[in-house]
Protein backbone atom coordinates (compact mmCIF):
# COMPACT_ATOMS: atom_id res chain seq x y z
CA UNK A 1 0.00 0.00 0.00
CA UNK A 2 2.54 2.31 0.95
CA UNK A 3 4.60 2.06 -2.47
CA UNK A 4 1.43 2.65 -4.44
CA UNK A 5 0.54 6.05 -2.54
CA UNK A 6 4.38 6.95 -2.90
CA UNK A 7 3.80 6.32 -6.78
CA UNK A 8 0.83 8.40 -6.93
CA UNK A 9 2.63 11.19 -5.12
CA UNK A 10 5.48 10.96 -7.42
CA UNK A 11 1.98 11.18 -10.45
CA UNK A 12 0.42 13.56 -9.26
CA UNK A 13 1.24 17.37 -9.00
CA UNK A 14 1.70 19.17 -5.69
CA UNK A 15 0.43 22.96 -6.47
CA UNK A 16 2.15 24.79 -3.18
CA UNK A 17 -0.72 27.17 -1.45
CA UNK A 18 1.14 30.78 -3.32
CA UNK A 19 1.64 29.03 -6.72
CA UNK A 20 0.55 31.54 -9.69
CA UNK A 21 -1.73 30.17 -12.48
CA UNK A 22 -0.59 30.63 -15.50
CA UNK A 23 -2.67 29.83 -19.12
CA UNK A 24 -1.18 26.37 -18.92
CA UNK A 25 -1.81 23.52 -16.80
CA UNK A 26 0.50 22.85 -13.98
CA UNK A 27 1.74 18.95 -14.94
CA UNK A 28 2.54 20.67 -18.49
CA UNK A 29 6.41 21.00 -19.00
CA UNK A 30 5.51 24.65 -19.97
CA UNK A 31 4.65 25.14 -16.80
CA UNK A 32 6.66 23.53 -14.45
CA UNK A 33 9.61 25.61 -16.61
CA UNK A 34 7.56 28.74 -16.09
CA UNK A 35 6.97 28.16 -12.31
CA UNK A 36 9.87 25.86 -10.62
CA UNK A 37 9.05 24.15 -6.97
CA UNK A 38 11.31 26.62 -5.24
CA UNK A 39 10.26 30.38 -7.03
CA UNK A 40 8.30 32.62 -5.45
CA UNK A 41 6.42 35.50 -7.04
CA UNK A 42 4.50 38.64 -5.96
CA UNK A 43 0.79 37.16 -5.19
CA UNK A 44 -1.78 38.60 -7.41
CA UNK A 45 -5.27 39.13 -5.95
CA UNK A 46 -8.39 37.91 -7.44
CA UNK A 47 -11.99 38.80 -7.17
CA UNK A 48 -13.52 36.02 -5.30
CA UNK A 49 -16.37 35.24 -7.51
CA UNK A 50 -18.92 32.22 -5.85
CA UNK A 51 -19.14 29.09 -8.21
CA UNK A 52 -23.29 30.08 -8.77
CA UNK A 53 -22.71 33.45 -9.83
CA UNK A 54 -20.39 32.55 -12.58
CA UNK A 55 -22.36 33.40 -15.80
CA UNK A 56 -19.81 33.33 -18.75
CA UNK A 57 -19.32 29.21 -19.51
CA UNK A 58 -16.97 27.65 -22.39
CA UNK A 59 -18.94 28.36 -26.15
CA UNK A 60 -20.71 31.52 -25.76
CA UNK A 61 -19.86 34.72 -27.69
CA UNK A 62 -18.90 37.23 -25.67
CA UNK A 63 -17.94 41.37 -26.41
CA UNK A 64 -14.83 42.59 -25.55
CA UNK A 65 -15.33 46.20 -23.03
CA UNK A 66 -12.06 46.87 -22.88
CA UNK A 67 -8.47 46.44 -24.65
CA UNK A 68 -6.84 46.26 -27.95
CA UNK A 69 -10.31 44.51 -29.29
CA UNK A 70 -12.59 46.67 -27.56
CA UNK A 71 -16.17 45.89 -29.29
CA UNK A 72 -15.26 42.79 -30.76
CA UNK A 73 -17.29 39.88 -30.48
CA UNK A 74 -15.90 36.59 -29.65
CA UNK A 75 -16.57 32.63 -28.66
CA UNK A 76 -14.65 31.61 -25.28
CA UNK A 77 -12.18 29.08 -25.90
CA UNK A 78 -10.89 28.52 -22.44
CA UNK A 79 -12.24 29.82 -18.68
CA UNK A 80 -9.46 30.00 -16.09
CA UNK A 81 -11.37 30.08 -12.83
CA UNK A 82 -8.53 30.49 -10.38
CA UNK A 83 -7.64 33.86 -11.86
CA UNK A 84 -10.37 34.98 -13.53
CA UNK A 85 -9.57 34.44 -16.90
CA UNK A 86 -11.38 33.76 -20.31
CA UNK A 87 -9.52 33.14 -23.58
CA UNK A 88 -11.54 34.47 -26.56
CA UNK A 89 -10.73 32.52 -29.73
CA UNK A 90 -8.41 34.97 -32.65
CA UNK A 91 -8.89 37.71 -30.13
CA UNK A 92 -6.60 40.10 -27.78
CA UNK A 93 -3.72 38.23 -29.26
CA UNK A 94 -0.29 38.82 -29.53
CA UNK A 95 2.55 37.94 -31.82
CA UNK A 96 5.22 35.51 -31.43
CA UNK A 97 7.33 32.68 -33.43
CA UNK A 98 7.33 29.02 -31.81
CA UNK A 99 9.76 26.42 -33.27
CA UNK A 100 12.86 28.16 -33.07
CA UNK A 101 15.89 25.69 -33.74
CA UNK A 102 19.59 26.82 -34.77
CA UNK A 103 19.07 29.37 -37.56
CA UNK A 104 15.80 29.14 -37.96
CA UNK A 105 13.77 31.96 -36.80
CA UNK A 106 10.40 29.84 -36.55
CA UNK A 107 6.97 29.94 -37.48
CA UNK A 108 5.15 33.85 -36.64
CA UNK A 109 2.04 32.98 -35.03
CA UNK A 110 -0.67 35.08 -33.38
CA UNK A 111 -1.42 33.78 -29.67
CA UNK A 112 -4.47 34.58 -27.62
CA UNK A 113 -3.88 36.42 -23.89
CA UNK A 114 -6.19 35.99 -21.59
CA UNK A 115 -9.39 38.35 -20.74
CA UNK A 116 -10.54 39.11 -17.36
CA UNK A 117 -13.81 38.21 -16.62
CA UNK A 118 -14.36 42.19 -15.41
CA UNK A 119 -13.79 43.29 -19.15
CA UNK A 120 -16.23 41.19 -20.96
CA UNK A 121 -20.03 40.87 -20.96
CA UNK A 122 -22.22 38.55 -22.39
CA UNK A 123 -24.15 39.55 -25.41
CA UNK A 124 -27.98 39.31 -26.10
CA UNK A 125 -29.50 37.12 -28.39
CA UNK A 126 -32.63 39.80 -29.55
CA UNK A 127 -30.23 42.90 -30.43
CA UNK A 128 -26.74 41.88 -30.32
CA UNK A 129 -25.69 44.00 -27.41
CA UNK A 130 -23.38 43.48 -24.11
CA UNK A 131 -25.74 42.91 -20.87
CA UNK A 132 -25.22 42.26 -17.45
CA UNK A 133 -26.96 38.65 -16.24
CA UNK A 134 -28.61 37.46 -13.10
CA UNK A 135 -29.03 33.82 -12.36
CA UNK A 136 -32.54 32.96 -12.13
CA UNK A 137 -35.03 29.98 -12.18
CA UNK A 138 -37.87 29.76 -14.68
CA UNK A 139 -41.61 28.30 -14.21
CA UNK A 140 -39.97 24.65 -14.64
CA UNK A 141 -37.51 24.84 -11.78
CA UNK A 142 -34.69 25.48 -14.22
CA UNK A 143 -31.66 27.86 -13.34
CA UNK A 144 -30.82 29.96 -16.50
CA UNK A 145 -29.48 33.61 -17.18
CA UNK A 146 -31.31 36.06 -17.73
CA UNK A 147 -30.23 39.29 -19.71
CA UNK A 148 -30.79 42.41 -16.81
CA UNK A 149 -31.66 44.89 -20.09
CA UNK A 150 -34.29 42.65 -21.68
CA UNK A 151 -35.06 40.59 -19.80
CA UNK A 152 -34.29 37.48 -22.26
CA UNK A 153 -33.14 34.38 -21.41
CA UNK A 154 -29.46 33.46 -22.64
CA UNK A 155 -29.57 29.60 -23.71
CA UNK A 156 -26.74 27.72 -22.54
CA UNK A 157 -23.90 26.89 -25.20
CA UNK A 158 -23.55 23.62 -26.99
CA UNK A 159 -20.12 22.76 -26.75
CA UNK A 160 -18.83 19.38 -27.97
CA UNK A 161 -17.00 16.66 -25.94
CA UNK A 162 -13.60 16.61 -25.79
CA UNK A 163 -13.57 13.02 -27.20
CA UNK A 164 -15.80 13.99 -29.96
CA UNK A 165 -19.02 11.90 -29.14
CA UNK A 166 -22.29 13.67 -29.44
CA UNK A 167 -24.94 11.92 -27.80
CA UNK A 168 -27.60 12.21 -29.39
CA UNK A 169 -25.83 10.21 -32.55
CA UNK A 170 -23.97 7.71 -30.03
CA UNK A 171 -24.31 3.83 -31.24
CA UNK A 172 -23.82 1.10 -28.52
CA UNK A 173 -21.02 -0.98 -29.42
CA UNK A 174 -20.79 -4.83 -28.92
CA UNK A 175 -19.45 -4.38 -25.10
CA UNK A 176 -22.00 -1.30 -24.20
CA UNK A 177 -25.38 -2.15 -21.92
CA UNK A 178 -28.48 -1.00 -23.96
CA UNK A 179 -30.26 2.10 -22.29
CA UNK A 180 -32.99 0.07 -21.24
CA UNK A 181 -30.94 -2.64 -19.19
CA UNK A 182 -29.00 0.09 -17.49
CA UNK A 183 -32.36 1.79 -16.54
CA UNK A 184 -34.01 -1.40 -15.44
CA UNK A 185 -34.67 -1.78 -11.64
CA UNK A 186 -33.65 -5.37 -10.29
CA UNK A 187 -32.81 -4.29 -6.88
CA UNK A 188 -35.09 -5.62 -4.15
CA UNK A 189 -34.11 -4.63 -0.40
CA UNK A 190 -33.61 -7.60 2.13
CA UNK A 191 -31.91 -8.23 4.72
CA UNK A 192 -29.44 -10.10 3.81
CA UNK A 193 -25.36 -9.19 2.84
CA UNK A 194 -24.56 -9.24 -0.81
CA UNK A 195 -22.73 -12.78 -0.22
CA UNK A 196 -25.61 -14.32 1.36
CA UNK A 197 -27.99 -13.57 -1.11
CA UNK A 198 -25.18 -14.90 -3.76
CA UNK A 199 -24.52 -17.78 -1.71
CA UNK A 200 -28.45 -18.15 -1.85
CA UNK A 201 -28.66 -18.27 -4.97
CA UNK A 202 -25.64 -20.30 -6.47
CA UNK A 203 -26.55 -23.40 -4.00
CA UNK A 204 -23.07 -22.65 -1.64
CA UNK A 205 -23.73 -24.11 1.35
CA UNK A 206 -20.93 -22.90 3.60
CA UNK A 207 -20.87 -25.51 6.77
CA UNK A 208 -17.58 -24.61 8.32
CA UNK A 209 -17.18 -22.95 10.80
CA UNK A 210 -14.54 -20.26 11.03
CA UNK A 211 -11.47 -20.77 13.41
CA UNK A 212 -11.53 -18.65 16.31
CA UNK A 213 -9.61 -15.61 16.07
CA UNK A 214 -8.55 -12.52 18.16
CA UNK A 215 -8.90 -9.00 17.21
CA UNK A 216 -7.15 -6.57 18.84
CA UNK B 1 -35.50 -21.44 -23.89
CA UNK B 2 -32.26 -21.07 -25.38
CA UNK B 3 -32.35 -19.71 -28.60
CA UNK B 4 -29.31 -18.68 -29.47
CA UNK B 5 -26.42 -20.72 -30.45
CA UNK B 6 -23.76 -19.57 -27.99
CA UNK B 7 -25.43 -20.95 -25.42
CA UNK B 8 -26.47 -24.56 -26.01
CA UNK B 9 -22.52 -25.15 -25.29
CA UNK B 10 -23.04 -23.87 -22.05
CA UNK B 11 -25.75 -25.72 -21.09
CA UNK B 12 -23.81 -29.22 -20.29
CA UNK B 13 -21.42 -27.14 -17.48
CA UNK B 14 -24.61 -26.29 -16.05
CA UNK B 15 -25.75 -29.20 -15.67
CA UNK B 16 -22.04 -30.36 -14.47
CA UNK B 17 -22.43 -27.72 -11.99
CA UNK B 18 -25.56 -29.61 -10.06
CA UNK B 19 -23.27 -32.60 -9.82
CA UNK B 20 -19.73 -31.58 -8.72
CA UNK B 21 -18.91 -29.34 -6.39
CA UNK B 22 -15.34 -29.12 -7.36
CA UNK B 23 -15.75 -27.71 -10.76
CA UNK B 24 -18.09 -24.80 -8.86
CA UNK B 25 -15.67 -22.12 -9.48
CA UNK B 26 -14.73 -22.98 -12.61
CA UNK B 27 -18.95 -23.40 -13.44
CA UNK B 28 -19.42 -19.77 -11.86
CA UNK B 29 -17.13 -18.00 -14.39
CA UNK B 30 -18.18 -19.53 -17.12
CA UNK B 31 -22.29 -18.43 -15.90
CA UNK B 32 -20.86 -15.00 -15.57
CA UNK B 33 -19.13 -15.42 -18.82
CA UNK B 34 -22.19 -16.22 -20.20
CA UNK B 35 -24.41 -13.21 -18.39
CA UNK B 36 -26.96 -15.92 -17.90
CA UNK B 37 -29.45 -14.76 -15.47
CA UNK B 38 -29.88 -17.33 -12.50
CA UNK B 39 -33.17 -17.23 -12.48
CA UNK B 40 -34.39 -17.58 -15.74
CA UNK B 41 -37.73 -15.56 -15.53
CA UNK B 42 -37.04 -13.37 -18.12
CA UNK B 43 -38.36 -14.33 -21.49
CA UNK B 44 -35.14 -14.72 -23.99
CA UNK B 45 -36.62 -13.97 -27.08
CA UNK B 46 -35.66 -10.76 -27.22
CA UNK B 47 -32.31 -11.51 -27.88
CA UNK B 48 -31.14 -8.30 -28.62
CA UNK B 49 -31.21 -7.21 -25.15
CA UNK B 50 -30.55 -10.03 -22.75
CA UNK B 51 -28.14 -11.81 -24.08
CA UNK B 52 -25.44 -8.53 -23.85
CA UNK B 53 -25.76 -7.59 -20.79
CA UNK B 54 -24.21 -5.93 -18.03
CA UNK B 55 -21.02 -5.59 -20.39
CA UNK B 56 -18.42 -3.51 -19.09
CA UNK B 57 -19.30 0.14 -20.64
CA UNK B 58 -22.38 1.74 -21.08
CA UNK B 59 -23.57 4.84 -22.61
CA UNK B 60 -26.93 5.94 -21.92
CA UNK B 61 -28.36 7.87 -25.04
CA UNK B 62 -30.98 10.88 -24.76
CA UNK B 63 -33.61 9.70 -26.65
CA UNK B 64 -34.62 5.84 -26.25
CA UNK B 65 -36.07 6.21 -29.99
CA UNK B 66 -32.48 5.48 -31.36
CA UNK B 67 -31.64 2.13 -32.91
CA UNK B 68 -29.12 -0.01 -31.49
CA UNK B 69 -26.46 -0.84 -34.25
CA UNK B 70 -24.05 -3.54 -34.48
CA UNK B 71 -20.24 -3.65 -35.48
CA UNK B 72 -20.71 -6.67 -37.92
CA UNK B 73 -23.08 -5.62 -40.64
CA UNK B 74 -23.80 -9.48 -41.74
CA UNK B 75 -25.77 -10.23 -38.63
CA UNK B 76 -29.35 -9.84 -38.98
CA UNK B 77 -31.72 -8.32 -36.42
CA UNK B 78 -32.91 -10.90 -35.16
CA UNK B 79 -29.63 -12.81 -34.62
CA UNK B 80 -27.17 -11.61 -31.42
CA UNK B 81 -23.35 -12.17 -32.10
CA UNK B 82 -22.21 -13.98 -29.05
CA UNK B 83 -19.12 -13.28 -27.20
CA UNK B 84 -17.30 -16.09 -28.69
CA UNK B 85 -18.69 -17.94 -31.78
CA UNK B 86 -15.73 -20.55 -31.94
CA UNK B 87 -15.17 -23.37 -29.17
CA UNK B 88 -14.08 -21.68 -26.17
CA UNK B 89 -10.15 -22.36 -26.28
CA UNK B 90 -9.48 -22.62 -22.63
CA UNK B 91 -10.82 -19.09 -22.23
CA UNK B 92 -7.32 -17.24 -23.24
CA UNK B 93 -9.02 -15.33 -25.90
CA UNK B 94 -10.66 -13.57 -22.84
CA UNK B 95 -7.89 -12.03 -22.60
CA UNK B 96 -7.49 -10.14 -25.38
CA UNK B 97 -9.90 -7.68 -27.72
CA UNK B 98 -12.40 -8.50 -30.51
CA UNK B 99 -10.28 -9.60 -33.38
CA UNK B 100 -11.69 -6.43 -35.74
CA UNK B 101 -9.89 -3.96 -32.72
CA UNK B 102 -6.36 -5.52 -33.14
CA UNK B 103 -4.26 -3.25 -35.06
CA UNK B 104 -6.53 -0.06 -34.66
CA UNK B 105 -5.17 3.10 -32.72
CA UNK B 106 -8.53 4.00 -31.39
CA UNK B 107 -11.11 2.00 -29.85
CA UNK B 108 -14.67 3.70 -29.03
CA UNK B 109 -16.06 2.94 -25.81
CA UNK B 110 -19.07 4.25 -23.95
CA UNK B 111 -19.24 5.87 -20.41
CA UNK B 112 -18.70 4.26 -17.03
CA UNK B 113 -21.03 3.21 -14.90
CA UNK B 114 -22.21 5.82 -12.38
CA UNK B 115 -23.10 4.99 -8.71
CA UNK B 116 -26.72 6.01 -9.31
CA UNK B 117 -27.30 3.61 -11.63
CA UNK B 118 -25.75 0.64 -10.04
CA UNK B 119 -27.62 1.29 -6.82
CA UNK B 120 -30.37 0.32 -8.78
CA UNK B 121 -29.50 -3.63 -9.50
CA UNK B 122 -30.03 -6.38 -7.06
CA UNK B 123 -26.64 -8.31 -5.41
CA UNK B 124 -26.35 -10.92 -8.28
CA UNK B 125 -26.53 -8.38 -10.77
CA UNK B 126 -23.78 -6.42 -9.23
CA UNK B 127 -21.57 -9.55 -8.80
CA UNK B 128 -22.10 -10.40 -12.31
CA UNK B 129 -20.95 -7.17 -13.40
CA UNK B 130 -18.09 -7.11 -10.80
CA UNK B 131 -16.20 -10.36 -12.81
CA UNK B 132 -17.04 -8.65 -16.50
CA UNK B 133 -14.97 -5.57 -15.45
CA UNK B 134 -12.35 -7.65 -13.95
CA UNK B 135 -12.35 -9.41 -17.09
CA UNK B 136 -11.93 -6.15 -19.09
CA UNK B 137 -9.42 -4.60 -16.54
CA UNK B 138 -7.08 -8.15 -17.35
CA UNK B 139 -7.82 -7.60 -21.35
CA UNK B 140 -6.80 -3.79 -20.97
CA UNK B 141 -3.60 -4.44 -18.65
CA UNK B 142 -2.52 -6.97 -21.26
CA UNK B 143 -3.01 -4.43 -24.33
CA UNK B 144 -1.27 -1.93 -22.26
CA UNK B 145 1.48 -4.76 -21.55
CA UNK B 146 1.99 -5.47 -24.98
CA UNK B 147 1.88 -2.37 -26.09
CA UNK B 148 4.63 -1.41 -23.64
CA UNK B 149 6.33 -4.45 -25.25
CA UNK B 150 6.16 -3.54 -28.61
CA UNK B 151 7.08 0.86 -27.62
CA UNK B 152 3.88 1.33 -29.58
CA UNK B 153 1.17 3.79 -27.68
CA UNK B 154 -1.81 1.96 -26.64
CA UNK B 155 -5.54 2.45 -28.40
CA UNK B 156 -7.72 4.16 -26.07
CA UNK B 157 -5.92 4.02 -22.70
CA UNK B 158 -9.11 5.73 -20.95
CA UNK B 159 -10.87 2.44 -21.16
CA UNK B 160 -9.27 1.35 -17.87
CA UNK B 161 -9.72 4.38 -16.64
CA UNK B 162 -13.62 4.05 -16.95
CA UNK B 163 -13.14 0.56 -15.79
CA UNK B 164 -11.33 1.69 -12.76
CA UNK B 165 -14.09 4.22 -12.01
CA UNK B 166 -16.90 2.06 -12.68
CA UNK B 167 -15.30 -0.70 -10.16
CA UNK B 168 -14.96 1.51 -7.65
CA UNK B 169 -17.90 2.91 -7.67
CA UNK B 170 -19.58 -0.72 -7.45
CA UNK B 171 -17.32 -1.17 -4.51
CA UNK B 172 -18.69 1.96 -2.85
CA UNK B 173 -22.59 0.91 -3.31
CA UNK B 174 -21.93 -2.61 -1.83
CA UNK B 175 -20.37 -0.92 1.21
CA UNK B 176 -22.83 1.28 1.72
CA UNK B 177 -25.45 -1.36 1.49
CA UNK B 178 -23.52 -3.62 3.61
CA UNK B 179 -23.30 -0.69 6.19
CA UNK B 180 -27.33 0.11 6.06
CA UNK B 181 -27.60 -3.58 7.18
CA UNK B 182 -24.79 -3.83 9.95
CA UNK B 183 -26.38 0.00 11.41
CA UNK B 184 -30.06 -1.60 11.19
CA UNK B 185 -29.04 -4.80 13.10
CA UNK B 186 -26.11 -3.97 15.24
CA UNK B 187 -25.73 0.14 15.38
CA UNK B 188 -22.17 -0.28 14.30
CA UNK B 189 -20.92 2.57 12.11
CA UNK B 190 -17.28 0.36 11.44
CA UNK B 191 -17.56 -2.94 10.34
CA UNK B 192 -13.81 -3.16 11.44
CA UNK B 193 -13.15 -3.09 15.39
CA UNK B 194 -10.96 -0.26 16.77
CA UNK B 195 -10.02 1.83 19.66
CA UNK B 196 -8.53 5.55 20.05
CA UNK B 197 -5.48 5.36 21.65
CA UNK B 198 -2.59 7.64 22.25
CA UNK B 199 0.81 6.45 21.47
CA UNK B 200 4.47 7.13 22.28
CA UNK B 201 4.37 10.51 21.00
CA UNK B 202 1.46 11.66 23.03
CA UNK B 203 -0.84 11.56 19.49
CA UNK B 204 -4.87 9.90 20.29
CA UNK B 205 -5.55 8.26 17.01
CA UNK B 206 -7.99 5.34 16.05
CA UNK B 207 -6.24 2.64 16.44
CA UNK B 208 -8.03 0.07 13.77
CA UNK B 209 -7.57 -3.86 15.48
CA UNK B 210 -5.66 -6.54 13.53
CA UNK B 211 -6.90 -9.91 13.38
CA UNK B 212 -4.35 -12.75 15.05
CA UNK B 213 -4.43 -16.27 16.13
CA UNK B 214 -3.55 -15.77 19.19
CA UNK B 215 -4.60 -13.87 22.50
CA UNK B 216 -2.76 -10.30 22.98
CA UNK B 217 -1.04 -11.66 26.28
CA UNK B 218 0.97 -14.17 24.62
CA UNK B 219 2.01 -12.02 21.25
CA UNK B 220 5.32 -10.99 22.09
CA UNK B 221 5.59 -8.34 19.31
CA UNK B 222 2.21 -6.47 20.31
CA UNK B 223 3.15 -6.84 24.06
CA UNK B 224 6.41 -4.42 22.83
CA UNK B 225 3.60 -1.62 21.78
CA UNK B 226 3.37 1.03 24.03
CA UNK B 227 -0.10 3.03 24.34
CA UNK B 228 0.89 5.19 26.47
CA UNK B 229 2.90 8.16 26.73
CA UNK B 230 6.03 8.46 29.18
CA UNK B 231 6.17 11.19 31.36
CA UNK B 232 9.74 12.69 29.55
CA UNK B 233 7.20 13.53 26.56
CA UNK B 234 5.37 15.75 27.97
CA UNK B 235 7.70 18.93 27.80
CA UNK B 236 7.71 18.17 23.92
CA UNK B 237 3.88 18.03 23.49
CA UNK B 238 3.31 21.45 25.36
CA UNK B 239 6.07 22.95 22.94
CA UNK B 240 3.99 21.42 19.77
CA UNK B 241 0.98 22.51 21.22
CA UNK B 242 2.54 26.38 21.32
CA UNK B 243 3.73 26.06 17.49
CA UNK B 244 0.33 24.91 16.85
CA UNK B 245 -1.55 27.95 18.17
CA UNK B 246 1.32 30.26 17.13
CA UNK B 247 0.72 28.75 13.34
CA UNK B 248 -2.91 28.93 13.93
CA UNK B 249 -2.93 32.83 14.65
CA UNK B 250 -0.04 33.74 12.29
CA UNK B 251 -3.12 32.03 9.41
CA UNK B 252 -5.76 33.85 10.52
CA UNK B 253 -3.83 37.33 10.85
CA UNK B 254 -2.95 36.37 7.03
CA UNK B 255 -6.32 35.74 5.84
CA UNK B 256 -7.26 38.92 7.87
CA UNK B 257 -5.10 41.04 5.77
CA UNK B 258 -6.24 39.53 2.32
CA UNK B 259 -9.69 39.80 2.85
CA UNK B 260 -8.74 43.60 3.34
CA UNK B 261 -6.93 44.10 0.78
CA UNK B 262 -9.63 41.78 -1.60
CA UNK B 263 -11.92 44.57 -0.07
CA UNK B 264 -9.52 47.37 -0.85
CA UNK B 265 -9.00 46.12 -4.12
CA UNK B 266 -12.51 45.20 -5.65
CA UNK B 267 -15.02 46.87 -4.17
CA UNK B 268 -17.91 44.27 -4.23
CA UNK B 269 -21.33 46.09 -5.09
CA UNK B 270 -23.60 43.56 -3.92
CA UNK B 271 -26.55 43.36 -6.37
CA UNK B 272 -29.74 42.16 -4.60
CA UNK B 273 -31.60 39.61 -6.36
CA UNK B 274 -34.93 40.68 -7.72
Amino acid sequence: MRLTALLSMAARVVIPKDYRFGTNRPWTPAAKRLNPPGKKRRKVFVEPIAPEDWSVLRGDTVEILKGKDKGKHGKVIQVFRHRNWVMLEGLNTHYRYIGKTGDYRGTYIASEAPILLHDVALIDPSDRKPTDVEWKFTEEGERVRVSLRTGRIIPKPIVERRDGIVPQQWKDGLKDTSPEDTLEKTYVPSLKTLEEEVMEKLGIQEKRRPQRSYWY
Amino acid sequence: MFPILGKKKYSPTIKMAASSSAGRVLTLCKQFQNVFRISSSINTQHCSTTLIKYQPRLYREKSPLAALSWYSPASSVGQCRALHTTINRRGLEEFFDLPENWGETNVKSGAPWTAKQLRTKSNEDLHKLWYVLLKEKNLLLTLEQEARRQRVQMPSPERSRKVERSMIRLETVVKERETALRLLQTGQEKARPGAWRRNVFGYVYWYRFKEYAIPWHMNRRYKRKRFFTPKFVQPHIRLRIEKHLREKARKATLEKKTQSKLKEKFPRVKVSAS
